[in-house]
């Protein structure tokens, strides 16, 4: 597993380093070249150099060790958690017959868990083991069971379901030898069944796959999450940072504003890329070798869509963080800011953590995974529920892509009015007020 | 005789373009309340270096801004070698705002040459011309040090070679000997005497207006916007009445001299009186007076300083 850790991060910075290669070569032979590629020149430097000022920072390096961690766990202890469950120690005070045994230890099976019988002298000793955790559940004469504190009917550990599923299944072994049945008439009516429950219309959820697509709509949407803002800083504090320090006026004797906005979008949104795949591709990598149920039934979908919303969700908020970087140029003004610009964010995050532990999407997100600020969270949680067609999905992207066109042209247009005006916070009205600039 | 007269207009008009490279014509713009500029205009020849000066809040950072297109204009044009200036000519430019700004945690060497190549440079050389100027500059030894972690004059230094790295045809320098050392002030006026040989057009601005007399050829000295008055320094300081310095032993507040007909008393320190002189005085007259005031250890004709020439535009 390491290797393959190793392997991967090796690729990347192969990848970057030659990627950084290529961007030199052209600029080697510049002598007969036209303005305009040198336009775009222009924003591969500055592309080049947020990349390279990224790798160089901390930030990125710690920031993406503790993510690699939190999924790490996310993937690893519910593996461990169910492989290596410990067996339910059962306390057996008087006898119980072979039978009853195997009754105790199916019913464990179907609990999911393995029983290891105790042999306890009298119903003194048996408490007190129970009281000291010695034994989960003691068994007394094959009439009576002993448990430490009362079960709550919410509990569903694996303990309780346990106990549960014993008492019932004596019980029924006691009625049957009080109905004084045959033992073929009792094998019979043991191995009675459930009948098969078939509705008329098709499923939405795969049973098997549900739980599994469910928890991996999860971890995506707090990926995403933590992820988007993560990277909506590195843009906000990236553009106050050339107007604070007013390297801004220096830049922009030689570039346009557009050039240097664009720049800086790209290169930290490759950054971002390069993250969000390292991240992804070690998730997948480590849920295949544990064995996690992380990828059963439609998770890969929901990996999929994950990432493209990642994407999408970028390059929409980037334009919007941009601007407002534009406007401020001290960290005490940002405060001000970021608050009302993170709203639809956190509440596009929370309807899709409430909506994917639900069981069900609401009609409320429904709407959410079509509105281009909260659908990076909304659309994610309906994949997992297979609630969505590839059209309306596709659509939702489109509609995504085409607001952030617009808001994109605005906050070039903010940018471009505001990043030069120092001094203090620079005010929506004033941006679009011609004297006032 | 009108094809003669059409030919002698257009060699003017060849003349006046070679002369001056750098046009600025009628530039207006308020800012709210405020008229920043006030229909300036005024040219700025190749090969010299020029003072821009005027006081503070006259206008200077505005222009310069103008230029690199960093302030909208209410109207005006700018125009170099005969074109108005866009991003292609402004490549060709370089600049160092008012308000320094680096990037403070990127590293010296690596900012210069990201710099250079902005203006068009390919990467070679940006990184010679940078390793050039810091040891032209004496700082080669920080190139690799942060932005943040230089003295102020050392950030001074990094932000005029971030100006001159590319070998610029206009170099735009605001305020640049602010904050600066003797020592600095010389270095940059070595610097911008060298670029003006060169062929460069320099244009740099000051509010000490004598402090720069020796370091330009021309000035444009502009006040509330509009120009006062822009010419050569020798021209404009030889023109005018004549200026007499006088000191007189033990004579601090030099009252003889208010006694003398034609002699304006210009201003009077630390023992000095300068004279502004009528054309019909006569200077032994001057002096016959100042003996009987006391002993003279001082008598000389000085050039006009450009604080003087200043006061008298705007008076």
């Amino acid at each position: 597993m390491k290797f393959v850790v190793i392997a991967l991060a090796v690729v990347v910075a192969a990848a970057l380093k030659v990627g950084r290669r290529r961007r030199h070569r052209p600029t080697k032979r510049r002598a007969a070249r036209s303005l305009s590629s040198s336009l775009s020149s222009d924003v591969g430097l500055i592309m080049a150099r947020e990349v390279r000022e990224r790798f160089r920072g901390r930030v990125l390096k710690v920031t993406t060790l503790f993510i690699l961690i939190v999924v790490a766990a996310a993937i690893v202890i519910p593996v461990l958690h169910n492989g290596k469950a410990k067996p339910q120690e059962v306390g057996i005070v008087g006898t119980l017959s072979s039978s009853l045994r195997t009754t105790v230890s199916s019913s464990a099976k179907s609990a999911d868990v393995t029983v290891h019988f105790v042999p306890e002298s009298s119903v003194k000793k048996a408490k007190s083991d129970l009281r000291s955790g010695r034994i989960n559940v003691a068994i007394v004469d094959g009439r009576e069971l002993l448990v430490k504190s009362p079960l709550s009917s919410a509990d569903n550990s694996s303990g309780a379901q346990l106990v549960r599923s014993v008492a019932e299944n004596l019980g029924i072994a006691e009625a049957f030898q009080a109905a004084k049945l045959s033992p073929a008439q009792s094998e019979t009516l043991k191995e009675a069944k459930a009948l098969p429950i078939t509705s008329v219309e098709a499923g939405k959820k795969n049973a098997a796959g549900g739980n599994a697509s469910e928890a991996t709509s999860l971890i995506g949407i707090i990926l995403i999450f933590v992820m988007l803002n993560q990277y909506n800083t590195w843009i906000l504090m990236g553009v106050m940072e050339e107007k604070s320090s007013r390297v801004i006026e220096v830049l922009l004797s030689a570039v346009r504003p557009i050039q240097l906005l664009t720049g800086k979008v790209l290169g930290i949104g490759l950054v971002a890329l390069a993250q969000a795949s390292l991240i992804v591709a070690f998730a997948l990598i480590l849920s295949k070798a544990v064995g996690s149920s992380l990828l059963h039934g439609s998770a890969p979908l929901v990996v999929v869509s994950t990432l493209v919303w990642l994407v999408l969700g970028y390059v929409f908020y980037c334009w919007v963080y941009a601007a407002a970087g534009s406007m401020v140029e001290r960290q005490d003004q940002v405060q001000s800011l970021v608050l009302p610009l993170s709203l639809p964010m956190i509440f596009g995050y929370i309807m899709a953590l409430t909506g994917a532990s639900s069981g069900s999407p609401s009609a409320l997100l429904k709407v959410l995974a079509y509105l281009p600020p909260t659908a990076p969270f909304a659309m994610p949680v309906l994949v997992g529920f297979r609630a969505v067609t590839w059209w309306e999905f596709l659509s939702s992207a489109i509609i995504s892509v085409v607001c952030t066109i617009g808001i994109a042209r605005v906050a070039a247009t903010v940018y471009r009015r505001a990043i030069l005006r120092t001094g203090s916070r620079v005010r929506l009205r004033e941006v679009f007020n011609r004297t006032a600039r | 005789m009108n094809a003669i007269a059409a030919r002698e207009l257009l060699m003017v008009s060849i003349l006046s373009h070679v002369a001056h490279v750098l046009q600025i014509e009628d530039l207006c713009r308020r800012f709210e309340a405020l008229t920043a500029l006030d229909h300036l205009t005024f040219e700025v020849p190749a090969g010299q270096v020029v003072g821009f000066l005027g006081p503070n809040g006259a206008g200077k950072t505005t222009t310069m801004r103008a230029i690199f297109g960093l302030t909208d204009l209410d109207a005006g044009t700018i125009t170099w070698k005969g074109s108005v200036v866009g991003q292609a000519e402004r490549r060709r430019f370089g600049y160092m705002p008012e308000e320094r700004g680096l990037y403070p945690g990127m590293l010296v060497g690596e900012q210069l040459q990201y710099l250079g190549r902005l203006h068009g440079m390919t990467a070679i050389d940006a990184s010679s011309a940078t390793a050039t100027w810091l040891d032209r500059l004496g700082i080669a030894d920080r190139a690799g040090s942060k932005v943040e972690a230089l003295s102020h004059g050392n950030q001074q230094r990094v932000q005029l070679v971030a100006a001159l790295l590319h070998g610029p045809e206009l170099l735009v320098l605001d305020e640049p000997l602010a904050g600066l050392d003797p020592s600095g002030i010389d270095v940059i006026g070595e610097v911008l005497a060298e670029q003006a040989r060169s062929g460069c057009c320099v244009l740099f601005s000051s509010h000490q207006l004598d402090q720069v007399e020796d370091l330009c050829e021309s000035v444009v000295i502009i006040d509330h916007g509009h120009l006062v008055v822009a010419g050569r320094v020798d021209d404009l300081a030889s023109s005018g009445p004549r200026r007499l310095v006088v000191r007189v032993e033990g004579d601090r507040s030099a009252s003889w001299a208010d006694r003398v007909a034609g002699v304006t008393v210009s201003e009077v320190t630390g023992g000095e009186v300068r004279l502004v002189l009528d054309a019909n005085v006569d200077s032994d007259a001057v002096l016959e007076l100042a003996r009987g005031a006391g002993r003279v250890t001082k008598f000389v004709f000085e050039r006009r300083r450009l604080s003087e020439l200043f006061r008298e535009a705007v008076k």
